[in-house]
């Protein structure tokens, strides 16, 4: 018999059949770097470029310890050189037809897959994270996510006609992240004709490699420009003239800064925010199979964030005992080795869960903690936590890696309410057997946008569009969805900066002018001033002052309430009082009260044409803005009943709900030009899509808006549309600033605009603004084009995993 | 062998509120596999393990007392002896479970392993194996013949048709008579649920048949179209650690039918070992009923040895 290879410790194995280490080996990874001489610096139009006399930061292991590399901190000429690669490229790139630039997709799809094993064991080298996850996850994931897109860009000339890439994309990366959330990100923007320039963070090789592999492809080697670079470079890639948007993923406070920083820049600005995922759990569910599930969305190295979990009373103490069983069995380790559920993710994010726990505990909860854990360092043990009181600080806080906050609900409408009770809102699964009960529980989570029905896991799929609302931010990425991401109206000017330096953010709209009388009063009989419309009926305005309004001959036209915070208040109040029950109609019943608004105004034509006339429109023209409007309306209400939810298969077996739900309150301040069309142009979809709408109509002119009115305070359900007339700016300022209003237009100054988006930090409001620009409303793009509907609702996807 | 599984009194409220939701337990099932690799020393230490979990099998029309005899000759030696005292291995004794053959065959199994010296217990299936579809009157008298015959455990089928038509009631009675003719025997109830219909089903059998006073419950026949799966795997062993959170009582688990390969029974062994635990991990809770897995182990055996792959003619034939 040959020489034996066996070594000593079979025999012991055999008795306690223990794991041994299943080691991936990471050699091509350091072969990579080697190539390099363990020196990386950006990757710029198909280049390495590494400039002198730059910082460097090592790139470790977080495992060991052990020094992988240097990598340049990038500075701000490095971005201006990168920013100019991608606008090169841009001209050529987007050009292409839709079928050549997939042809180029597919091709970095088989590139990726020619290079996998060096792209998993680095990414698991340089983030800690199990080598399993990435290697039947991420790797094959990213694969899917070009093939999609190589289709979409394939068909795009016909599916996506009207619409234009906008131009060059930057992409800002937080520090604990998968290479992943890059793709979702420069897979649409590619396919669509955009070009990139990513910021990453320091010590983060794997971005590189894939720019290196992108960019060594041929042809277009500017399309994709890695920078890595702290964070601080963020504003100045947003505000390099030709980038067109920004799309942010990372840590909530950091994309809020960002918000605040890029008010009025160029760049429209993407945010997907914070990482955590809500799990329900009804008393009809597979409690075993809903286990795993909790064990994937928290402790498998799959996302990034903690999970809050919310289970049903009656099947607590069996889930407890089940979760705390599967528990024990995890292993966490060496992100290389094969055989872990669970790697280590550096200091950083093991004293963040250190931190969390550590409070919870001292705010009375229970803490469980289990697992194969090795005791050294950087690890930190899979953590389960209950008996957190709601009103604790940790409660609302959100829950980090690896850490399981589960608590008790009793029915399914509390359920809701539990999950929708804080600020953020991004994806959830529900389990539940019971399918009537599983749809009510993924309909109602209003903050959840990704709700799956008995998910297993939280799944991802290229063609079901993934994002959030509130405060988890408002980008999408995926399907359709996160196509327009990258999109825009075709014929809409470049982004520009309109930056104004000298604009007091503290003081913008604060104080409202004083209303004197304004000169004789003439006319047979003084007209009555307008009140407010809030609530279905006009109101006298808590100020109980009056602004006077003249025409376009410097006659007084009449005299409309001075709105102030107060009325703002009340206004939103009152929609959101009418919100549940006008998303709640049918399409059909939508349709019908547009249409019968627009019966309505078409009855009263001849007072608002005068009411133009006096604004210095020929009766000609009034008429035929008075008919476009009618005709909008009709448009509108025609597109609510047409619009409907659509279905798409994905991979997994089973279909998938695309819903378009309403925003909530819809906060709108008009344009002064077009005082009546622009008013219903605005008004049209928001009501078609279900949201109910505070307006501030025009400044010059907004006795049209009041007139329009009149006939609403009959025809709708009370506090479905309020208007409130007064100092624009004073109402922008109270409105931006308002928490619970769930998302702004804007038309009016550039200082208004800059203002909204700088005050839209706050609850993180999806915000459109007109940059001080005007729009031609009464043409069909720009006054009823597709993109008013795509922003007046926002997509939820709900997966019904099926079987027996 | 261990004290007997005494069942208890049959109530239907263990099986009425059961969920399974078959996405997930699939890709539970798929994840099993990808999540415990084990390697080297270990791999070798566990495919011994593995080989002492056997039930070394022949069901074939065909059986004689001469393919019987070798059957158990291999059971008794399942590995070639060079190979473990390269591992040092030699003195642990290593045998199958047990072996496990048709009624008529019990006899000659019962001989040939007194003949080789090895006291494993001979195994015999009944109760109108694969189908079950004999008169209760017969099927009760073979699981007797064969105990009279030296069989000290007993395999036996459920009647699908009571599964299929929801007849909980008749199914437990059913198997406690089994379990009655058994008497000091051991009775291991096959579920053969690749013909149960679904995974709820696979469950709320399972957990008659452990009320009901099962040793051992097991997947299949190894005569359905569909045999021992992960998905069916899981839910089974998800109802044996059901009943014993509720009892306190142990019952063995057995995959049987389409268990060819050392890899395949690696991932068995990583099963159970993640959902019941160390504990199940023996020969008196745990077997693989297998014919030709055996040999692909003791392949891989010699190549972890040798550090070359085995032509077939080098490893002994069962």
């Amino acid at each position: 018999m040959a020489a034996t290879r066996a070594g000593p410790r079979a025999r012991e194995i055999f008795t306690t059949l223990e794991y041994g280490p299943a080691p991936e080996s990471h050699a091509c990874a350091l072969a990579w770097l080697d190539t390099q001489d363990r020196l990386l610096g950006h990757y710029v139009n198909g280049k390495w470029s590494k400039p002198e006399h730059r910082n460097s930061v090592p790139c470790q292991d977080p495992i060991t310890g052990e020094n992988l590399a240097s990598c340049l901190q990038g500075q701000a000429q490095d971005v201006a050189a990168a920013v100019e690669a991608a606008r090169t490229a841009f001209e050529s790139w987007s050009k292409l037809p839709g079928a050549v630039r997939a042809q180029h997709l597919t091709r970095l799809a088989k590139v990726i897959q020619k290079h996998q094993r060096l792209l998993w064991t680095l990414e698991s080298l340089v983030t800690g994270r199990a080598v399993r996850e990435v290697r039947d996850g991420d790797v094959q994931l990213a694969q899917q996510l070009l093939h999609y897109h190589a289709v979409q860009a394939h068909t795009q000339e016909q599916a996506l006609a009207g619409w234009e890439p906008m131009g060059v994309i930057g992409l800002i990366l937080p520090s604990t992240f998968s290479f992943l959330e890059m793709m979702w990100r420069i897979c649409p923007a590619l396919a669509v004709g955009c070009t990139v320039v990513a910021l990453v963070p320091p010590a983060s090789p794997t971005p590189l490699l894939l720019a290196q592999l992108a960019g060594e492809l041929g042809p277009f080697p500017g399309i994709i420009n890695v920078i890595s670079g702290p964070a601080s470079l963020g504003p100045v890639l947003a505000s390099q003239p030709g980038v067109q948007k920004v799309a942010f993923c990372g840590a909530l406070e950091e994309g809020r800064a960002l918000r605040r920083a890029l008010a009025g820049e160029g760049a429209e600005l993407g945010l997907a925010l914070g990482a955590e995922a809500l799990l329900l759990l009804s008393d009809a569910a597979d409690v075993d199979s809903a286990v795993e599930g909790v064990v994937d969305a928290a402790w498998s190295d799959r996302s990034p964030g903690g999970l809050r979990l919310l289970v049903q009373e009656s099947v607590w103490e069996e889930t407890m005992r089940r979760l705390q069983a599967r528990m024990a069995r995890l292993r966490s380790g060496r992100g290389l080795d094969g055989a872990v559920d669970m790697g280590a993710r550096g200091a950083a994010a093991r004293d963040l869960a250190q931190r969390y726990v550590r409070e919870a505990q001292s705010q009375g909860a229970q803490v469980f903690q289990a697992g194969d854990v090795p005791l050294d360092s950087p690890f930190y043990p899979p953590t389960l936590v209950s008996d957190l009181p709601p009103a604790s600080p940790c409660a609302q806080a959100e829950v980090p890696w690896p850490v399981v906050v589960a608590s008790p609900f009793r029915t399914a409408k509390e359920a809701l309410a539990l999950a929708n009770g804080t600020p953020r809102g991004s994806s959830a699964s529900v389990w539940s057997e019971r399918l009537g009960q599983a749809l009510e529980l993924g309909y109602g989570s209003v903050g959840a946008a990704g709700a799956r029905r008995e998910a297993c896991g939280l799944r991802v799929d290229p063609a079901v569009p993934i994002g959030g609302c509130k405060e988890s931010g408002s980008s999408w990425h995926g399907g359709p969805d996160g196509l327009y991401e990258y999109l825009r109206p075709s014929g809409t000017p470049a982004r520009l900066s309109y930056l104004s330096k000298n604009l007091n953010y503290d003081t913008f709209g604060l104080a409202v002018p004083s209303t004197l009388p304004a000169g004789p009063e003439t006319g047979p009989t003084p007209a009555p001033p307008y009140g407010l419309f809030v609530g279905g009926r006009f109101q006298a305005p808590g100020a109980r002052s009056s602004r006077p309004i003249q025409d376009a001959f410097g006659n007084l036209h009449g005299y409309v309430a001075e709105g102030g915070a107060k009325d703002i208040r009340g206004a939103v109040e009152a929609a959101h009082q009418a919100t549940s029950g006008w998303a709640g109609q049918s399409p059909g019943a939508r349709t019908a009260l547009l249409w019968a608004l627009a019966a309505a105004l078409e009855r009263r034509e001849s007072t608002l044409a005068s009411r133009l006339e006096r604004q210095g429109v020929e009766l000609k023209a009034a008429k035929a803005e008075v008919e476009l409007s009618v005709r909008r309306l009709r448009t509108w209400g025609a597109q609510a009943e047409a619009e409907g939810q659509t279905l798409q298969v994905a991979a997994l077996r089973g279909p998938v709900l695309r819903l378009r739900e309403p925003l909530g309150v819809l906060a709108i301040v008009c344009p002064d030009e077009r005082p009546l069309l622009a008013f219903v142009s605005l008004l049209a979809p928001a009501l078609a899509h279900g949201n109910t709408v505070v307006m501030v109509p025009s400044g010059a002119c907004p006795l049209l808006a009041l007139e329009v009115c009149q006939d609403m305070a009959t025809l709708f359900p009370a506090g479905l549309v309020n208007v409130v007339t007064g100092d624009r700016d004073h109402l922008t300022r109270c409105l931006a600033l308002h928490q619970d209003v769930q998302a702004l237009w804007y038309f009016g100054s550039a200082q208004g605009s800059q203002f909204v988006e700088w005050a839209s930090a706050g609850n993180l409001k999806p915000v459109w603004v007109s940059r001080g620009l005007p729009r031609a409303w009464e043409q069909e793009a720009e006054g009823a084009g597709p993109e008013l509907g795509l922003r007046a609702a926002r997509t939820k996807a709900l997966w019904l995993p099926m079987g027996d | 062998m261990s004290t007997h599984n005494q069942g208890t009194e049959l109530d239907l409220s263990w099986i009425s509120k059961i969920q399974v939701n078959h996405p997930a337990v699939l890709r539970r099932a798929g994840q099993i596999q990808a999540r415990r690799p084990v390697k080297k020393e270990w791999q070798a230490a566990w495919l011994l393990k593995a080989v002492t979990f056997i039930d070394l099998t022949t069901l074939s029309g065909d059986d004689t007392s001469c393919n019987v005899q070798r059957l158990c000759y291999k059971a008794k030696y399942p590995i070639r002896e060079d190979l473990l005292k390269a591992l040092n291995m030699h003195d642990k004794g290593i045998t199958t479970a047990a072996v496990c053959v048709y009624p008529a065959r019990v006899c000659d199994a019962v001989k040939a392993l007194k003949a080789v010296g090895c006291d494993i217990p001979v195994a015999s299936v009944a109760t109108g194996f694969p189908a079950g579809q004999t008169h209760l009157k017969t099927r009760l008298e073979e699981i007797r013949l064969a105990v009279e015959d030296g069989a000290t455990e007993i395999d036996v089928v459920i009647s699908r048709t009571l599964v299929l038509t929801g007849q909980w009631e008749a199914l437990y009675g059913e198997i406690r008579q089994f379990r009655k003719a058994c008497g000091e025997a051991h009775l291991k109830t096959i579920l053969a649920t690749g013909e149960l219909g679904s995974l709820t089903n696979v469950y709320k059998a399972s957990m008659i048949a452990m009320m009901a006073g099962s040793d051992f419950i097991k997947t299949s026949t190894g005569k359905e179209t569909v045999n021992a799966t992960f998905p069916v795997a899981i839910v089974m062993l998800r109802a044996i650690r059901d009943f014993f959170w509720k009892t306190g009582n142990k019952v063995g688990f057995k995959p049987a039918g389409g268990i060819r390969s050392a890899k395949d029974s690696l991932a068995w062994l990583s099963l159970v070992k993640e959902e019941l635990g160390d504990e199940w991990l023996k020969p008196e809770l745990f077997r693989i009923g297998a014919s030709t897995l055996l040999s692909d182990i003791e392949r891989q055996i010699y190549h972890h040895v040798t550090g070359r792959y085995a032509a077939y003619h080098d490893l002994p034939m069962s």
